[in-house]
């Protein structure tokens, strides 16, 4: 075999600068994953004087050379150059060694690492920046005054609202990137707009990730992070922290919990991934069950729990509503909560704990040996899964079990799987206690405030004796009701499940529609959109720090730059609900300006009232409101700045990395935090009740329902089988799924093609495939290959169902609701013994090679969220990849060698 | 530090540094395109070249495949590894271009990986502070794991039987200039 001689495409350099002594120190944390690692960013003037060796000489403190996890250690990654104050600095970014929480002793993943490599840089592969507004003019993206493109956006929106009414103007949107943000977003589209076509980067619809915890009463984001080094057993669903939270994994589930405390693991996974071999070498378990078979595992391993009498019965006892606790309703009305509505088909509810048991042991789905079957897995794997999780230890003593899940979890099979793997956190006491939580361990990190309701009542999408829907935008798009998308920092098609039928119903209705701008001229621009609009077309403004195809590259006829993380002071809560001021530190690049600030510009122009921000902590002090009673409710830091006579940022820039753990409380001039949500042990609080703006909600020590205890429901397999069944592998086909990989985790947006030493590494999306797979295919390591499938379902317009069998995939089949299209996408082939047999794994958002144009558009019917991760296609090796004789850039290793 | 542009110097790993030397002044003032080198496209960004030691590590004859040995370099606080991987390798010398030689600190946090060697998967690592491993075949790459740069590969070449260390490709865990201790 013949091998070219390379480089390696990253050659970092091997000198780096250290800050001096007096070098400015600002505190921040990472941009990506929700974990969000604390950092300081070190600034001092480009032309030096740099720092020496000594400790004395330089800002971090140290004595040069570092010996092992003494912190503080600059990498060529950690350093840059930027612009501040129209000056060239130098900027170290570096993980703060000084925390004591989250990153203690200032441990870093991969991404946060790199972040100095996200502030942009002329000179850098940052360059590309968008840094002033551009109109598609003649089909060029041409540079236009802010005053242009926002004129333009503000008349034609104002035509549209007026015209074609609110529902024609839509909004796509990030749901994380900082409450300033969003809180701006949301005020314009739903306060001041009101239009109900607004949904977030992931999702048709504004929905609810865990629909089943929250009819059972779960919050997402209860627990602590120290909880996870407190559990004997964790249970780790549908996603490797070690991949995708790297420092949860690092020092609260490995070095707190599998070292110290002996915590053995369960993992649910199609594959084994480093954190289950980990796990594994430690004692625990891997349930390598197919994707979508969730459902069935939890059932059996809640049926040998219950056969043994392992449920925490104190718990129950004290925890769980009974029938006329659970039907009441307790004032919310029967027919009026999420809940209940879910439950009018009977599908659901129980009336109390013996009746649901009875339930789950009538179940076939919830013997071991069915469900093993469905999950393709060893029916040993169930009994020993429930006596890590359940069995009392040889003392009597009950485990501690903490359960996290995530999207290989409820992006699947969402509602079934929320509900079953929360009623298995139900009988074994999980909620509320020290190493005993059930939580989502999240993605982005929790920046979404709302400055407005969403008005349910204006979408279309209702059915007699049902509560409505709220809107699915994707849909509402495809059936031609939106003249005006403002678009803003997501890639919206490749995003969606089937994107490749979405991206020629935006095509059409933009770049095919005759209407085009032939000049500058501000009169003709406005008439020529407006005349799009009026013959059915479609305007898109998109926002973004980059230029995005094809929602921005193709579609859109203006863009708005964006500045973000480091160009303004922003706010955000991480997956521990730990608020932390991420602090500017360099100039935006050309006129980009933060979102909040150019919501506010436009929103000005199109007349509305109250969006005078000069600052970034102004849209802070008024979203402080809006977060009451809620699990980030932050609200207390304004009236203790307040008080003080501060800004609210800079109260919270005194509490550096470590922040404070939401929801906040007042107790006198002191404020509380929150360790975790349903603490009903809690003994912190006044016992006066809550003082002035504090809200003690009821989540605070008890769970979310109307009485306080939790609810347990049914989850039967019947109303999932029909679409599972569909969605099946037939022929020669395989299950194929996605997930998120270390290296590109939450960061996807700008480091895959702006990091050199990223793209060595990924230069391009994979697929896994298990060995036995690819012999039979004649794929190798480094083989390109097409992933397709001829029968993917798009549900194509709202069903009219009465009867809950017309809700079920069968139903819309039978109705006619489903068009069937086709999709592909490439991949280097990865041959790997990681994942598993009949089994192919790809990255979850490839913009180039989108996993989604095969995945099925048809939401789940209880809750409207997508099944990302179940799609299935055939493999064909299509030729060779350059990377296959090539050392410069891509391994072929398997990724979990322990 | 504030040459920013892509033409920030760089050494071949593939050629000698008298080769490197022998093509003119560029090796002199240290700076070389990376795009004159096979394989490389021109898109990378380079290295820095330094003044580094020459220094003999250890003898072509007497490596096996897969028995790893060690050295110290460019000063005794700094451990490496040198191995015959028994298949071609990014930066690789020798007959069968399979010789190579990587930093044995992990350059995440500092980690020993001395000793862990995998031979199946020529592999350094896990490391054992927090399971980064590296990719020997393909100049140090993570595999998976959490380090900001690959593995710094010791930049080697052959004379006769003698190997010898004459640079390396990135920064040293720990330090500000691979050549302060």
């Amino acid at each position: 075999m013949s091998r070219k001689v390379t480089l390696p495409l990253f050659q970092p350099s091997d000198k780096v600068p250290l800050p001096p002594a007096n070098a400015e120190v600002l505190t921040t944390c990472c941009d990506y994953c929700i974990v969000a690692c604390g950092y300081k960013v070190y600034r001092w003037p480009a032309e030096g004087p740099h720092g020496g060796m000594k400790k004395h000489e330089n800002a971090l403190n140290r004595d040069y050379n570092l010996h092992a996890l003494q912190g503080n250690w600059v990498g060529p990654n950690q350093f840059t150059q930027a612009i501040h104050k129209g000056k060239l600095h130098n900027i170290a970014i570096v993980a703060d060694a000084d925390s004591e929480v989250v990153n203690v002793g200032g441990d870093y993943s991969i991404r946060g690492g790199c972040i100095a490599q996200k502030v942009y840089n002329k000179d850098k592969p940052t360059k590309d920046r968008l840094k002033q507004p551009l109109l598609r003019i003649n089909g060029e993206l041409t540079p236009v005054s802010w005053e242009l493109a926002l004129d333009a956006a503000a008349e034609v929106s104002k035509h549209v609202i007026k015209k074609y009414g609110e529902s024609a103007w839509a909004m796509k949107y990030y749901s994380y990137q900082f409450f300033e943000n969003t809180y701006a977003l949301t005020r314009l589209a739903l306060k001041s707009i009101n239009t109900p076509a607004v949904s977030q980067h992931d999702h048709p619809s504004i929905v609810d990730a865990t629909p089943g915890w929250t009819d059972i009463g779960y919050d997402a984001f209860s627990g602590s992070y120290e909880d996870f080094a407190n559990a004997d057993c964790i249970v780790i669903s549908g996603s490797d922290p070690y991949e995708t939270k790297t420092v949860l994994w690092n020092e609260w589930i490995m070095r707190k919990g599998i070292l110290a405390n002996k915590a053995k693991l369960v993992m649910i996974n199609p594959r084994k991934t480093m954190g289950v071999a980990i796990a594994e070498k430690h004692g625990g378990l891997h349930l390598d069950v197919n994707p979508g078979s969730d459902t069935p595992v939890h059932m059996a391993i809640q049926r040998i729990i219950l056969e043994n009498g392992w449920e925490d019965k104190a718990f129950i006892e004290q925890w769980v509503n009974n029938f006329w606790e659970t039907d009441s309703g307790f004032g919310q009305g029967t027919r009026n909560t999420p809940w209940q509505w879910r439950t009018t088909w009977g599908h659901f509810q129980v009336k109390g704990f013996d009746d649901w048991k009875e339930w789950l042991l009538s179940q076939e789905e919830s013997k071991p040996n069915v469900a093993a079957k469905i999950a393709g897995i060893d029916p040993a794997k169930l009994y020993q899964a429930a006596e890590m999780m359940g069995k009392p230890k040889a003392n009597g003593e009950r485990k501690k079990t903490t359960i996290a899940i995530e999207k290989g979890c409820y992006w699947s099979n969402n509602y079934l799987n929320t509900v079953s793997i929360g009623t298995l956190g139900v009988i074994l006491g999980c909620g509320g206690r020290s190493g005993r939580i059930i939580t989502r361990l999240g993605g982005h990190q929790r920046g979404g405030r709302s400055g407005g309701k969403y008005p349910t009542w204006k979408s279309p999408y209702k059915v007699g004796g049902r509560r409505r829907h709220r809107m699915d935008l994707d849909r509402w798009v495809q059936d031609g009701h939106v003249r005006f998308a403002y678009v803003v920092g997501t890639t919206w098609v490749q995003a969606m499940c089937g994107s490749t039928e979405l991206a020629d119903v935006f095509r059409k209705s933009t770049r095919g529609n005759p209407h085009q701008i032939r000049s500058a001229d501000r009169a003709h621009v406005i008439q020529t959109l407006k005349k799009r609009v009026d013959s059915g077309g479609m305007v898109i403004a998109n926002q973004d720090i980059y230029l995005i195809d094809p929602i921005g590259a193709e579609f859109a006829d203006i863009i708005l730059p964006a500045a973000t993380w480091g160009e303004s002071s922003f706010t955000r809560c991480n997956g521990e609900r730990r608020i932390r001021l991420y602090s500017k530190f360099y100039d935006p690049p050309g006129d980009a300006k933060p979102d909040w600030k150019i919501v506010s510009m436009l929103a000005k122009k199109m007349g509305f009232q109250g969006y005078d921000w000069e600052e970034p902590n102004d849209v802070f002090e008024e979203s402080c409101r809006f977060s009451r009673g809620s699990r980030t409710d932050y609200n207390v830091l304004r009236t203790i700045a307040k008080r003080k006579g501060m800004k609210a940022h800079d109260l919270l820039r005194d509490y550096g990395t470590e922040g404070l753990q939401c929801p906040l409380l007042l107790d006198g001039e002191k404020i509380l935090e929150t360790k975790r949500l349903h603490d009903w042990q809690r003994d912190d609080l006044p016992d006066t009740g809550p003082e002035g703006v504090s809200v003690q909600g009821k989540n605070l020590m008890a769970f979310k329902t109307q009485t306080g205890k939790l609810n347990l429901l049914k989850s039967p397999w019947a109303i999932w089988s029909d679409f599972y069944d569909y969605m099946t592998p037939k022929g020669d086909e395989l299950w194929v799924t996605n997930g998120r990989i270390n290296e590109i985790w939450q960061s996807g947006f700008d480091d895959v093609e702006r990091r050199p030493y990223i793209q060595q590494r990924w230069p391009e999306n994979f697929l896994e495939i298990h060995e036995d797979d690819a012999r039979k295919r004649g794929i190798e390591s480094g083989d390109m290959v097409r992933i397709e499938s001829k029968r993917v379902p798009v549900q194509k317009d709202f069903n009219l169902g009465v009867k809950s069998d017309d809700m079920f995939f069968s139903g819309l089949m039978k109705r006619g609701h489903i068009k069937i299209v086709s999709g592909s996408f490439e991949a280097v082939a990865i041959v790997t013994p990681v994942v598993k047999k009949g089994v192919v794994f790809t990255n979850f958002l490839d913009k180039g090679q989108p996993a989604n144009s095969i995945t099925p558009r048809v939401p789940d019917p209880m809750s409207m969220n997508y099944r990302f991760k179940l799609s299935s296609g055939t493999i064909t090796k299509i030729g060779e990849s350059p990377y296959k004789n090539d050392f410069s850039r891509m391994s072929f290793k398997r990724r979990n060698i322990v | 530090m504030t040459n920013e542009s892509n033409e920030i110097p760089v050494l071949s790993n593939c050629m000698s540094r008298r080769q490197l030397l022998f093509r003119g002044a560029a090796a002199v003032t240290g700076t070389v395109l990376l795009s004159s080198f096979p394989g490389s496209n021109g898109e990378a960004l380079a290295a820095r070249v330094t003044t580094y030691p020459r220094l003999a590590i250890g003898k072509l004859s007497k490596l096996n495949v897969n028995e790893p040995g060690w050295f110290v370099y460019p000063d005794k606080s700094a451990a490496n590894i040198l191995i015959k991987l028994g298949e071609p390798a990014g930066g690789g010398i020798g007959p069968d271009q399979d010789i190579v030689a990587f930093s044995q600190i992990c350059p995440h946090m500092g980690g020993p990986l001395g000793g862990t060697y995998k031979p199946n998967d020529q592999a350094l690592g896990p490391c054992p502070l927090h399971q980064t491993s590296f990719d020997l075949t393909r100049h140090g790459m993570v595999i998976a794991g959490h380090a900001t740069e690959s593995l710094p590969q010791i930049v080697l070449e052959l004379d006769g039987d003698d190997i010898y260390a004459t640079g390396i490709l990135g920064l040293l865990y720990g330090r500000c200039d691979n050549l302060k201790s």
